[in-house]
């Protein structure tokens, strides 16, 4: 445990030193929610809390972004030299992997502690059991999203560009084709189809039912679950197996 | 005990064979160095050794253990500092070496005083505090050195250790390398610098094409030329005129040639036999030697004859 802990320290403090960008994300999740969301909750009249559904969408975002930067900093990595030098140290493949993914979850922690505050903050009327629960589905998310892009990354060792297109072609479907900042009962029929193989419909919508919403407008909690465990399972799975080959 | 055996290693990128079946030994506590032009194939071996690459087919045993089948037991015996010294940009060089020690399990009583001690002597310690990506590349270099030095590991690769350095650096670092095979390391040391091969080694293996060509000492290399070692004699007037007839007599002689009436040039298989077969001789004829010359033949002339190339040249 204590070389994870090394690993992830050793590049995580140089990223706090100082948290420019950390804060910097907070700032312009301020601004979207303070200008973007609060416009487009008066022009959404279909639903009374558009503001507290747009806010979880938002933090969702977030979390598949780190995810993603995860897998770009991985593929980075291994350009830049560093990845042969890791896998030249005494320390195991499986837990060199675990560190790159958790290092994910940490920056993951650091970004969300005040959109999440500021979320909570606005939905309000929450117990410890709800918000516990929902921030674990976003750190599962997370790590499933890490995964994916994990175990995409290997593509960049054959093709830099290919593994480019292919990252930005899925996380545009991924996001958009979503119920992140739209409930799947008001998507038409065609985006409604393809929105449901999406992940992040699941990681939102779990995530919003966790939080109190109508679950009438959400998906079946029980298939987000068992979406969102096989994702990350099945995509940090593949990654170990992929780094050993 | 062999520290190091291949068998069969072959390695492919796509359709470019890097590695031909290679086989290779290295024994415990010596200082072998690997040379072959650019796209021999010794960074890629030195990478399957590290268990950073895998091979395509063959074996790699390292202290008696398969690289593929127990790798982290060979990462714990070795360690490796690479060619290009990359990766930690907004680091600075005293933290790299301490994450390095410590992964590396050197213990922490030992590990400031050590790294101190490292840093000085690589003339790195005014720029422990630069960050990585402010160092110059011969700095950069030095670093990835130091890294081996303080972790002093069973067996150490070396890739190119003193390209971008320096002279007074690469003497700095050979050094070091010799007093880490001193202390017990065994050391593996892959370059196309001819001064440095000659320097470090106490073995040379010939890599050319992923192939392992010829592996002996440096003077057996050289002794292994017919002809490569040149002797230039000035004598009195000979009072035989048969001189060079008798010289060419001499076991191990390749020609002899006379370059004026007192001056000879005789090409010869390891002069220090030859030279004393030559004095009696000489003495026997009598005929005064006034002057003896002998001018080994250097690795570049090794690796022609070995290869049909010279050592500059890239692999195709």
């Amino acid at each position: 445990m204590k070389s994870i802990i090394r690993l992830i320290w050793f590049d995580l403090k140089q990223e706090l030193h100082p948290p420019v960008w950390i804060v910097m994300e907070w700032v312009v999740f301020a601004v979207q929610l303070g200008i973007y969301g609060a416009l487009m909750s008066r022009l959404v009249t279909q639903m009374d809390d558009y503001l507290q559904f747009y806010a979880i969408g938002y933090v969702i975002m977030i979390t598949f972004d780190i995810g993603s930067h995860t897998g770009r900093q991985f593929v980075e990595h291994a350009h830049e030299g560093r990845l042969p030098y890791l896998l030249s140290l005494p320390i195991p493949r499986w837990k060199l992997y675990l560190s790159v993914a958790l290092q994910g979850g940490f920056e993951l922690a650091l970004l969300l502690i005040v959109p999440l505050f500021v979320t909570l903050s606005i939905i309000g009327n929450l117990t410890a059991l709800s918000v516990t629960s929902a921030v674990a589905t976003l750190f599962w998310l997370g790590f499933g999203v890490s995964g994916l892009m994990l175990a995409l990354s290997f593509i960049a060792f054959r093709s830099a560009d290919v593994y480019t297109a292919i990252v930005t072609a899925l996380s545009t479907l991924i996001i958009r084709f979503s119920t992140v900042f739209y409930p799947l009962m008001f998507l038409p029929s065609s985006y409604a189809n393809v929105a449901i193989f999406s992940p992040l419909t699941y990681g939102s919508d779990l995530v919003r039912l966790l939080l109190g919403f109508d679950p009438s407008v959400l998906v079946d909690p029980r298939i987000a679950v068992a979406v969102l465990t096989a994702l990350a399972v099945g995509t940090l799975g593949l990654g170990s197996f992929l780094l050993r080959g | 005990m062999v520290a190091i055996e291949t068998k069969g290693l072959t390695k492919l990128y796509g359709k470019t064979k890097a590695l031909k079946g290679l086989d290779f030994t290295l024994n415990e506590g010596e200082i072998m160095v690997l040379l072959g032009p650019n796209g021999s194939g010794k960074t890629t071996l030195l990478l399957i050794l590290a268990t950073v690459l895998k091979p395509t087919s063959g074996t790699a045993n390292v202290m008696g253990f398969d690289v593929v089948k127990h790798p982290t037991q060979v990462r714990q015996i070795l360690g490796i500092a690479f060619q290009e010294a990359r990766g930690f940009w907004r680091h600075k060089p005293m933290e790299i070496l301490r994450f390095h020690a410590t992964v590396c399990g050197v213990p922490k009583s030992k590990r400031e005083a050590l790294m101190e001690q490292i840093l000085k002597d690589l003339e790195l310690w005014d720029a422990r505090g630069k960050l990585f990506m402010h160092l110059s590349g011969g700095q950069a270099k030095r670093l990835e050195v130091a890294k081996l030095l303080v972790q002093r590991p069973r067996l150490a690769i070396f890739d190119e250790p003193s390209s971008q350095v320096d002279l007074r650096g690469k003497r700095i670092i050979w050094d070091h390398i010799r007093k880490l095979r001193d202390d017990g390391s065994t050391v593996l040391v892959a370059t196309n610098e001819v001064r440095e091969a000659e320097y470090l080694a106490d073995r040379i293996t010939i890599l050319d094409q992923g192939q392992n060509v010829v592996c002996q000492t440096v003077q057996r290399l050289k002794d292994s030329i017919a002809g490569g070692d040149i002797v230039e004699l000035e004598v009195e007037a000979p009072k035989d005129n048969n001189i060079i007839e008798e010289l060419s007599k001499i076991e191990g002689t390749y020609r002899v040639v006379a370059s004026n009436e007192n001056q000879l040039r005789a090409y010869v298989s390891m002069a220090e036999a030859w030279v004393p077969k030559m004095t009696n001789l000489c003495y026997q004829k009598n005929t005064r030697v006034l002057s003896v010359r002998v001018t080994e033949p250097s690795l570049d002339d090794v690796f022609l004859h070995f290869t049909g190339r010279v050592l500059g040249a890239t692999t195709n």
